[in-house]
Order: C-alpha cells, then sequence, then structure tokens
C-alpha cells in the first residue's frame, strides 16, 4: 500500500521549492506574481493621474516626472506583466470553457512566444523615437 | 444535475464573474494600450485627455476600467489569500482592508474623472458627440 504524501504546513516553502514543476505550475506561479504586480500597478496608477482634477499644470508637470527614461523603461516592463498575465487569462479560459486541457502545455509554449514578440513590438513602439534618433547621429 | 450543490455557495459565482471580467478587461487593455503608447501625445497631456473626455463613452469607459479592474484585482488577492489557512480574525482583517482600499481607491478614480470639466457648460447632456 503506497503512504499518501501529507502537505507540511510548517515547511511549506520548502514542499512548494521541492514541487515538480511543469509548464502549468510555472503559469500559476507567474500567473500570481504578475497579478499582484498589476493590482499594485493599478493603485499606484490611480494616484499618479489623480492630479488631473487640480488642472493642466498640475498634471502636465505629474506627467513629465514619468516621462524620463527609467520610468519608461519601467513601463516596458509592465508591460511583460500585463502580457503574461492577459496571455496566460485568455490560456485558462481557454482550458476551463474550450476544451484546452487536452492541449494547455502547447497553449503555454505558444502564449510565451506571442508574449515575447508583442513585448518587443511594444519596446520598438514605444522607443521608437529613441531609436530613430540613435542611428541618425551615426 | 448538481452532485455537488455546495459549490454553488463557495465561490464559483466569483469565479465566473473574475473569468467574464478578465476577459472584458484583456479587450478594454488592448485599446487602452494603442490609445496610450501607439499615440502617446494622445494619451499624456492634460489637453489631450480633456478633449477626450468631452465625451461621455469615453468617461464611462474609463469608469467601467477602473471598477472591473478593482473588481478583477482585489478579487484575485482575496483568492490568493484564500488558499492559505487562516483564523477567522486574520480573514476578517485581511478582507476588511482589502474592501477598504478598494472601495476609496476606486471611489479617487472616479472623482479624478467627474471633475475633468466640460469645456461648453451646454455640452454636460449625455452623448457630447
Amino acid at each position: 500500500m503506497t503512504e499518501i504524501k501529507m502537505f507540511d504546513q510548517k515547511n511549506w516553502i520548502k514542499e512548494n521549492l521541492d514541487y515538480k514543476k511543469e509548464s502549468g505550475s510555472w503559469a500559476w506561479i507567474y500567473h500570481r506574481i504578475s497579478g499582484i504586480a498589476l493590482i499594485g500597478y493599478l493603485f499606484l496608477h490611480i494616484y499618479s493621474v489623480s492630479p488631473l482634477s487640480q488642472g493642466k499644470t498640475a498634471f502636465d508637470s505629474k506627467m513629465a516626472s514619468f516621462s524620463s527614461p527609467l520610468f519608461m523603461f519601467l513601463e516596458w516592463l509592465l508591460f511583460a506583466f500585463v502580457l503574461f498575465h492577459s496571455l496566460n487569462g485568455v490560456r485558462i479560459v481557454l482550458v476551463d470553457w474550450a476544451d484546452g486541457a487536452k492541449y494547455h502545455k502547447q497553449l503555454y509554449v505558444y502564449s510565451v512566444i506571442i508574449g515575447i514578440i508583442l513585448f518587443l513590438a511594444m519596446g520598438y513602439v514605444m522607443f521608437s523615437h529613441e531609436i530613430t534618433k540613435m542611428f541618425a547621429s551615426l | 444535475m448538481f452532485k455537488y450543490n455546495k459549490s454553488r455557495t463557495t465561490g464559483s459565482t466569483s469565479w465566473i464573474i473574475q473569468r467574464i471580467t478578465g476577459i472584458v478587461l484583456v479587450v478594454v487593455m488592448i485599446g487602452h494600450y494603442i490609445l496610450m503608447h501607439y499615440m502617446p501625445e494622445n494619451g499624456h497631456t492634460y489637453d489631450a485627455v480633456l478633449a477626450r473626455m468631452q465625451s461621455n463613452w469615453y468617461r464611462v469607459l474609463d469608469l467601467t476600467f477602473i471598477v472591473l479592474g478593482m473588481y478583477h484585482g482585489l478579487n484575485g488577492v482575496w483568492g490568493i489569500f484564500r488558499d492559505y489557512k487562516m483564523k477567522p480574525w486574520q480573514s476578517i482583517t485581511v478582507f476588511s482592508v482589502i474592501l477598504i482600499l478598494g472601495i476609496a481607491f476606486t471611489l479617487w478614480g472616479i472623482k479624478t474623472i467627474l471633475d475633468i470639466p466640460y469645456i461648453n457648460s451646454t455640452s454636460t447632456t449625455f452623448l457630447v458627440k
């Protein structure tokens, strides 16, 4: 008779780390991390857009502080979280409602590939102005 | 038909709402990104926002976005907490903090949108254009 392994409540971090993870487990973990990041960003976003009610000068100076290269880079990284959460969310819906459980691993691979392509494309769209300027000076 | 009848009261409705809001958010998010980054000058200046907000459709869209995003996000956070064993006082505290933060920031966002003035005082009727 095989012994049923019980989950060890006290060592849950070690238990989670030791668990053999395939694409589905990683998708679950990344979905949580990106979800927490996105709700954190939503709070920040409501705060950062709130100077709209104080008029033009307040809002435009706030926006100017967010258009530095560092913030644009962070916005680009944020898009990676958005992409993973959206594409994996679509994958979850397909698994739940469209018989996707039969091909969920392929769906994971496809969503990662589509995500990387869209991430690079967004990088070009966001920084196209800087890129053109860089090549013009060569 | 419902073999596990109790599952109707253990969060299955909130699970379906989470799916539906998620799908809606993906669609709105695509529009949001095109508007804000493909045409960055439309997204990041006060004049552009003011011009866009003259249409009540944009206001309704943004209000929907805030409410659905907040609901989806905080319901997700609550779902994560529910994965762990909590004592009653812990789960009451966590739920209260989530609820208060959610309501406060949602109202703040709604206020921000509704505070944006209409340029013509006569155009406060629904559907400007």
